[in-house]
């Protein structure tokens, strides 16, 4: 079972299939729920507190607005921890832990620069494509050094 | 500064979502509790959320799968069921992730086509994808072609 | 207690900031409650077609949506708070937009921020204040007319003024540096008085504002405590006598600057704040020091000087100073140094601010640095435009406050 980085990170279509083909998707909730669940000082709604962009600047720098380096203390562990990751390229309606654009472009620059294998594909708009789509993502996690067990 | 202290620590949450023609969100809700084994499940328009000890959710989702494995779909969630801090009735307005879901709850309907078709292949014929349509532009000897044929 | 105010937020980032809570707190704490107006994805898909600006990030196209949903009166709120990450270009001029065309096709009033994982409640709150002001008392801020015996006292940063007025008229004024903050009000408030030769039991209604407004509201039984923002607008059009239409209020203070877009003697939006001290008032006190002339004699020595005879544009009072020095040292005259401070100022307000808000005329500079006709030259050039400055504007905070105070003078 390998951890596989999904991008977008809220995916409901990525997070199924990665977990229906035996590994492990890393997306947003993991790291929700790790804040949630940890006491702490109350900082609603995500309880991710003042101190979290502090923490982002290991990923960007200072200059990079709080919004970004918040959401990179999320991501940029996540993205340490992943051995592989899927994307799909044309997520334009991604909100919330997703809804910042410049965060994503450094989530897919980093990705893209940790070396790990990676899938890139567009969401499927016809059943054909929706056949390819499964797929390739299938085949991709199967070609996994950690294997897969679909 | 307030203090947190949280809810529900070392449980996961997963949503269920069902899209199927044959099975209603109650359906599969009343399925599930039959094999929920102390898994909270709470029932949703689109299907369900459970919450529970890791491994007690997964051996539940790997039962509820199989109900209606091409039309349901799982996805971890950060928070709890009936979290105030996501509740719609207390954000006025439908949390950001909501809308997420509903960009791709539209195209479920393509991932059952593939999950069906990919089963029924089985192992022996992967689709190769097709090699992405490069674009290039035109020769310049095209270009002054073309400027030709007008003039 | 009334009923909540109902602020619409439109975001990006807050939650991911740290500061979410702080606006949750900011608005609590003036009685408002936050929401989020709620939309579907096809709102959202439809609203950025409409809206016709193609920004990449989804939760600006969500702010988008949203704030088309309360124009188009989808759904209801009393005002609205736009809120996106300091430096963030996208954002920028999402909220720039959003601020501008919400006011323009609905009565709602805006307030709008940047806001840095730094940001407190505390900072919030005269914005959120003043949202809750101009939603819930419209028929108090509709006042035009100053009746009974009343007292307005704003305790600010640097000063605190009192002012007295008696049937539409001013007849009693004080002003004082503010050094402890009750003793402070207490002087000035006892020279209004004696100016106006009444005694504390001839007030029939009081109202306070600027920093200090709580605690001298209280010491003074106030049945009006405000924040300066809606304050300092009905002030302004009051003495300008212009209040119907469209003005643009600026007042540079000790602190921090304003600069309100006035309907009707109404906010419409505002911008507070400033950086740094260096687009402030402290910086032309700092200035009137080292030139060792009175803050007062400050205006006229910029009037006789030339500003761009000396290099000073900073951003930070230490900057400043420095070019300031400098330019002595260099052989530059007080009079050209001070009109270049003076322009200094106004630039960085013009900068940092004027930006935010759409600039109507007729322009109105109040409070104490509206007294340094050098600064408001300066204004005034930058802005293109002849700049008013109404009688009795360093006393601006304390008119308004007495003018609405009289809201309360019983039998009205």
């Amino acid at each position: 079972m390998a951890k596989v980085f999904i991008y977008p990170a809220t995916s409901l279509i990525l997070s199924d299939l990665v977990a229906r083909f035996g590994h492990k998707p890393l997306g947003a909730a993991l790291g929700i729920r790790e804040r949630i669940q940890t006491a702490g000082v109350d900082s609603p709604p995500l309880q991710i507190t003042p101190e979290e962009p502090k923490r982002g600047l290991k990923y960007a720098a200072v200059e990079v607005p709080s919004g970004v380096r918040g959401r990179m203390a999320i991501y940029g562990p996540l993205i340490e921890e992943a051995e592989a990751a899927v994307i799909v390229t044309d997520a334009d309606f991604a909100f919330g832990c997703m809804g910042c654009a410049r965060t994503d472009e450094l989530i897919l620059f980093s990705l893209r620069q940790s070396g790990i294998p990676i899938l890139e594909l567009k969401y499927p708009t016809t059943d054909d494509e929706g056949v390819r789509f499964v797929a390739a993502i299938k085949k991709f996690l199967a070609g996994l050094p950690n294997g897969g067990a679909a | 500064m307030a203090e947190y202290i949280p809810g529900y620590v070392g449980t996961v949450t997963k949503y269920v979502f069902v899209e199927s023609p044959v099975m209603t969100p109650g359906e599969l809700a009343l399925r599930a509790y039959e094999a929920s084994e102390g898994v909270l499940i709470k029932e949703t328009c689109f299907g369900l959320q459970v919450t529970g000890e890791p491994e007690a959710v997964d051996r539940l989702i790997a039962r509820i799968r199989t109900f209606d494995p091409m039309h349901i779909f799982v996805k971890d969630r950060g928070f709890p069921p009936g979290d105030p801090r996501r509740c719609r009735a207390n954000l006025g307005g439908a949390r950001p992730g909501y809308l997420g879901h509903e960009r791709e709850f539209r195209i479920l309907r393509y991932i059952t086509r593939g999950l069906e078709e990919v089963e029924r292949r089985g192992e022996e014929a992967e689709t190769p994808e097709p090699a992405p349509e490069k674009r290039s532009g035109i020769t310049i000897r095209r270009l002054q072609e073309l400027i030709d044929e007008e003039s | 207690m009334s009923q909540k105010v109902r602020i619409a937020q439109l975001s990006c980032g807050p939650e991911y900031s740290g500061v979410q809570k702080e606006i949750y707190d900011a608005a609590g704490s003036v009685g408002a409650e936050v929401f989020f107006p709620d939309i579907a994805l096809a709102d959202v898909e439809r609203a950025v077609d409409r809206f016709g600006l193609d920004v990449r990030s989804a939760d600006l196209k969500l702010m988008i949506a949203r704030g088309m949903a309360l124009v188009d009166g989808k759904v209801d709120a009393d005002g609205v708070f736009i809120g996106t990450c300091f430096r963030c270009a996208e954002a920028a001029i999402v909220r720039n937009e959003l601020r501008r065309y919400i006011p323009e096709h609905s009565r709602l009033p805006v307030v709008s921020y940047s806001f840095t994982e730094r940001t407190t409640a505390g900072t919030l709150l005269t914005r959120m204040e003043a949202l809750t002001t101009i939603a819930r008392r419209r028929a108090l801020l509709a006042r035009e007319e100053q009746t009974g015996i009343t007292m307005g006292v704003d305790s600010g940063s640097s000063t605190t003024k009192a002012v007295v007025m008696k049937d539409n008229e001013i007849v009693g004024t004080g002003w004082h540096p503010t050094t402890e903050v009750i003793a402070s009000a207490d002087s000035v408030v006892a020279d209004a008085l004696a100016m106006a030769g009444l005694v504390p039991d001839d007030i029939q209604a009081i109202g306070t504002t600027g920093y200090g407004r709580f605690l001298i509201g209280k010491h003074f039984g106030a049945e009006l405590v405000q924040e300066e923002l809606t304050v300092n607008s009905k002030g302004a059009v009051y003495l300008a006598g212009h209040q119907k239409g469209s003005a643009t209020v600026i007042d540079i203070g000790g602190m921090d600057n304003k600069a309100i877009s006035v309907i009707d003697g109404i906010p419409g939006t505002f911008t507070m704040g400033g950086i740094c001290a260096g687009a402030s008032g402290r910086f032309l006190e700092m200035t009137a020091k080292r030139l060792g002339v009175d803050i007062t004699e400050l205006g006229p020595l910029a009037m006789k000087g030339m500003g761009k005879n000396v290099p000073m544009n900073s951003y930070c009072i230490v900057f400043g100073t420095q070019s300031l020095v400098n330019a002595l040292a260099a052989g530059s005259s007080r009079e050209d140094v001070a009109a270049a401070a003076c322009h200094s100022v106004a630039e960085q307000v013009f900068e940092q601010q004027l930006q935010e808000v759409d600039i109507k005329e007729p322009v109105i500079m109040v409070g104490g640095t509206s007294l340094i006709e050098g600064l408001v030259y300066a204004m005034g050039q930058l802005l293109q435009t002849e700049v008013v400055v109404p009688p009795y504007s360093q006393y601006i905070g304390a008119v308004g406050s007495a003018l609405l105070a009289s809201g309360f003078v019983k039998g009205e």
